[in-house]
């Protein structure tokens, strides 16, 4: 089997003594769109948040592309190549479209100080050039011509858009994406699917996907994993995960008492 | 349209500043001129007509004017000086988002940077009387402030960026409370700063322009002469500032700055090194704070631990929200209203009263009888309650406007920009 | 001795901070004011008494007892009308809004009283008259006299807190402030009514800042409107050394601090063989601040917070 970009082994980490995540083990190939289900609450996010830097795990260990993520900074782990957007849209609300997709270009962007104080001719060709990628990303995610605009006046499956624009600025490998697709349209969620297809074809390496949308689940991923109470109850194939006893029983035995999740 | 509006504009600043050479005395006089800068950022010009006009003011009327009666420079000196520091500590607390009530002690240290070594007080703790040091020394130590005050902030900020944004404050607060006691305290064992009496007299710098003006045949009263010579190190000093701050602002770390400012866990989800660009924000603040500490000195000639008291910190602080977090701009508004309200209106006021109770005319109100004025009590003088002014207005910004009496420029623009889409 | 009786004052201001904390996560940045307009409110109260002659005619701990109870009234008074005019319109702000204003109300409230009293009495230094009792020295042991005064502030700190741990924990009104600390909103949908809960946490706090006041007044009789500045700066250090929101941990730190500054203020000097005296014992207070802060932002009793990203 070729080695997998990422490598998740016995992951585990509480809050207190809630057990967030326990001995979670997961491999991720290129070129694959995965996606993490489970209940509310079952550990998805903290899981990202762990990758992400967020958090340092109790113990286990992760791999990307051979090398630890376990200690580094969250600024670090973007150098390295993994890129995320949030559940709730976390965009700098004040600052435009563009400024937002520039931020995410910050760990590739190399200003000095001193160029930027004496504007050298390094600092203004290092900004064009980013600035004609960050509209480039903006069209790519289909807000041609609201760069100008503030983060906070573009409507809800705009900014959704805007903050994968903003992640995929960040030229990642591995892009992990929590609900992308939460309070959209099916329309809207259509058009996200096809682009995220896309995107594994020419850009990211690997798509990791928290969804609660199961039909999208079903339509892009290659692979699903299934987190309930911090354990990893099941993997495997779309089709093998539907079936699955476990997973099941993980959605529907919960169904009476908690019929939303 | 835009002709007219300039002409306007024009001939209010000439008007003004006529009227305050023709009557220096007057106060009215005096701040329809001083609003002239503000009616030029305000009326809507074309940015190069903008920035002449502003040249004009600053480099040919306000001089001018300052001739005829110094106090007027003294007052333009002192607005430069805050807005120097206003924009340090905007780039700290609008622009990254933290609260820092200990910027003064930076400045403190580049006070105290030239005013050790450019008076007799280093022979204190350094042998072989080479102190004072010459006038001429006092660039190169401007830009040795430039580096201590950067360093400083750097170690402070090593520390102290660690801790959440409100405790940042108090730490900050302790820090300036630190400086000041030393500052206080350390004239024993060694007498670095000859504590609470201060340290005097502080070398001016050089006039190394003196025998180029003898040969242009100008001559300037000696009494004119070193406040028109500080005038123009400030305004180059805060006009420096901007331009560094405009450059950053518009640059990775100006973003990344607002960014963090916004949302700190986003900031670093999206590659910002947080604690990396907070520390810059730190040490540019407190580069900018140092340097003009230097020039405070010089000006002063007299130093002492009084002027770098918690109540400066706070004064710089009001300044920045006043103008609005963030904004350049913003930022030297806030500086001049509240200087000018300082200086002017407040001692004016403390002034008015005075005379009012010496006049000891007696006048009858509505219902509450005759009132003597001289009975006003002594102790009523505004000038006195600087606090209590800048607490008001520190608890009204809070409540009514938070983003500053001055929206910034580009917002404005944004704002049309919207509205005709 | 003398530190014993800085950290039961240092504990009873940290209390007022303590309990704003808990509740709203708040620095009342004023309270240091709050303190202080007790300690006026009592010069105030035995300076009328000195006028009209009674003063002398009073049983000395009614005396005592009349003097706090001004004091605390109108201190909790004061952090009730402060609350509403300053914080209030600004709950649910960004963090450092009603941060600045509590700095603005601090500096507000300095000058407002020197206005009062320069306005009433034409000077705002102003000194607690001398009450013989309290004067007189109890024989603690050979060379150790210590004045009745100091084991008043002793003494009443400790019924103070006495008081308000029985408020706290034993009553339902305390329950409903625990409630409100813990999560607002559940509280509101449980019918407590969270504006009162949170007037009253600063009512409380503030009244026993304002015993704090007059205690200081008692034991220090020097006062100036800018007198309660450096002392609630330290309280606010001794609340955050027990740990910021934990009402024992403020008393706790405050005994510490208190303890702290009088050794370091009594032993720096023979320690570094005279080159630091008693003057760096404030500089000494303020480097605990700044290293607890930076290294154990918890405090010494604080729980373990669970950050939210």
């Amino acid at each position: 089997m070729e080695e997998p970009l990422l490598e998740i082994e016995g992951l585990t980490k509480r809050f207190g003594g809630l057990v967030a995540l326990s001995d979670v083990h997961l491999r991720l190939r290129s070129r694959t769109i995965a996606a993490l289900i489970g209940p509310n609450g079952a550990g998805k996010t903290t899981l990202f948040n762990i990758l992400a830097g967020l958090y340092r795990p109790d113990h286990g260990e992760i791999r990307f592309g051979g090398r630890s993520l376990v200690g580094l900074k969250p600024h670090e782990i973007v150098a390295a190549g993994v890129a995320r957007t949030f559940q709730n849209i976390r965009l700098f609300g004040h600052m435009t479209a563009l400024e937002n997709v520039l931020i995410g270009m910050h760990a590739h962007l190399d200003e000095g100080f001193w160029d930027i104080v004496a504007r050298r001719r390094a600092f203004s060709r290092a900004e064009s050039e980013s600035e004609a990628r960050a509209i480039e990303l903006i069209r790519r995610v289909g807000l041609d011509g609201q760069e100008r605009r503030a983060a906070r006046e573009l409507s809800y499956g705009e900014q959704r858009r805007l903050e994968l624009a903003r992640a995929l600025a960040a030229k990642p490998r591995l892009l992990l994406l929590d609900e992308p697709t939460a309070g959209m349209s099916s329309a809207e969620s259509h058009s996200l699917m096809r682009l995220l297809q896309e995107l594994v074809q020419d850009s990211v390496e690997t798509l990791f996907i928290i969804e609660h949308n199961m039909r999208m689940v079903l339509g892009i991923a290659e692979t699903v994993a299934v987190l309930d109470y911090g354990q990893k109850i099941a993997e495997g194939s779309p089709d093998e995960i539907v079936n699955h006893p476990r997973v099941i029983e993980a959605y529907l035995g919960r169904r009476e008492w908690k019929p939303y999740a | 349209m835009k002709t007219a509006w300039t002409l306007a504009v024009l001939a209010y600043v000439i008007l003004t500043s006529l009227l305050a050479r023709r009557f220096p005395q007057s106060v009215l006089a005096l701040l329809a001129f001083e609003a002239s800068l503000l009616v030029v950022y305000l009326a809507p010009l074309a940015r190069r007509t903008r920035m002449l006009l502003a040249a004009l003011v600053c480099v040919f009327l306000l001089p001018w004017l300052g001739v005829a009666n110094p106090y007027f420079l003294e007052i333009a000196i002192q607005v430069g000086i805050f807005a120097a520091l206003a924009l340090g500590l905007n780039i700290v607390v609008g622009l990254a988002g933290l609260l820092n009530l200990g910027f003064v002690a930076f400045y403190a240290i580049g006070a105290y940077l030239w005013a050790i070594f450019g008076s007799p007080q280093a022979n204190a703790f350094l042998a072989g009387g080479y102190f004072p040091l010459g006038p001429g020394w006092f660039f190169p130590f401007l830009v040795l402030a430039i580096a201590v005050g950067g360093c400083t902030g750097l170690m402070l900020g090593l520390p102290v960026l660690r801790v959440r944004g409100d405790y940042l404050a108090i730490v900050t607060l302790g820090f300036a409370e630190v400086v000041r006691a030393l500052l206080n305290n350390l004239d024993k064992p060694i007498n670095f700063t000859n504590g609470p009496r201060g340290i005097t007299p502080i070398e001016r710098p050089a006039l190394f322009f003196a025998p180029a003006l003898e040969l242009l045949g100008v001559r300037v009263d000696a009494g004119v002469l070193y406040p028109l010579y500080f005038y123009f190190i400030v305004l180059l000093l805060v006009c420096a500032i901007v331009v560094v701050t405009r450059r950053l602002e518009e640059s990775a770390v100006g973003r990344a700055w607002k960014a963090i400012r916004e949302d700190e866990i986003a900031a670093a989800c999206m590659g910002v090194p947080v604690v990396r660009m907070k520390l810059l924000a730190f040490a540019v603040g407190a580069a900018f704070a140092s340097a003009i500490g230097t020039v405070f000195a010089a000006k002063q000639v007299f130093i002492n631990p009084e002027s770098f008291t918690f109540m400066e910190s706070i004064g710089v602080l009001a300044m920045v929200i006043v103008g609005g977090m963030g904004s350049v701009a913003g930022a030297l508004f806030g500086a001049t209203a509240l200087t000018i309200l300082n200086l002017q209106l407040l001692k004016g006021l403390s002034l008015w009263l005075n005379s009012v109770r010496q006049s000891g005319r007696v006048i009858s109100l509505p219902f509450l009888g005759d009132y003597d004025l001289s009975q006003i009590p002594a102790q009523f003088e505004p000038a006195k309650y600087e606090r209590m002014v800048f607490g008001l207005i520190l608890i009204l910004m809070m409540i009514f406007r938070p983003e500053g009496l001055l929206t910034p420029r580009k917002k404005r623009a944004d704002g049309r920009a919207a509205a005709g889409n | 001795m003398e530190g014993l009786v800085l950290g039961f004052m240092y504990a009873l201001i940290a209390l007022g901070y303590t309990m704003v904390y808990g509740v709203l996560e708040f620095i009342n940045f004023a309270h240091s004011e709050i303190f202080i307009i007790g300690a006026f409110v009592g010069v105030e109260v035995l300076l009328l008494l000195q006028a009209s002659g009674d003063l002398a005619a009073w049983q000395p701990v009614l005396l005592v007892l009349f003097v706090l109870a001004g004091g605390m009234l109108l201190s909790g008074l004061s952090a009730l009308g402060l609350e509403r005019i300053a914080y209030r319109p600004l709950r649910g702000a960004p963090r450092l809004v009603p941060l600045i204003s509590a700095i603005g109300a601090s500096f507000f409230l300095q000058d407002f009283i020197r206005l009062v009293e320069s306005l009433w009495r034409n000077t705002f230094y102003l000194t607690y008259p001398t009450i013989g009792f309290l004067e007189k020295p109890i024989p603690l042991a050979t060379n150790l006299d210590v004045p009745v005064k100091s084991f008043l502030v002793i003494a009443t700190a400790l019924a103070m807190l006495l008081g308000l741990y029985f408020l706290v924990n034993r009553t339902r009104m305390g329950t409903a402030i625990r409630a409100v600390a813990q999560d607002p909103e559940t509280a509101a949908l449980m019918g407590i009514n969270v504006n009162r809960m949170i007037g009253l946490t600063f009512f409380v706090g503030g009244a026993m800042g304002g015993a704090a006041g007059v205690l200081f007044g008692l034991h220090y009789s020097l006062i100036n409107p800018y007198s309660g500045f450096i002392p609630g700066l330290k309280a606010f250090t001794a609340a955050v050394l027990g740990g910021i929101g934990n009402l024992p941990g403020a008393v706790l730190g405050g005994l510490v601090l208190g303890l702290m500054e009088a050794m370091a203020a009594s032993y720096l000097s023979i320690f570094t063989g005279g080159t630091f005296g008693a003057e760096y014992k404030d500089v000494f207070a303020f480097a605990v601040l700044i290293l607890i802060l930076i290294f154990r932002p918890r405090g010494l009793m604080g729980e373990a917070v669970r950050e939210g990203a």
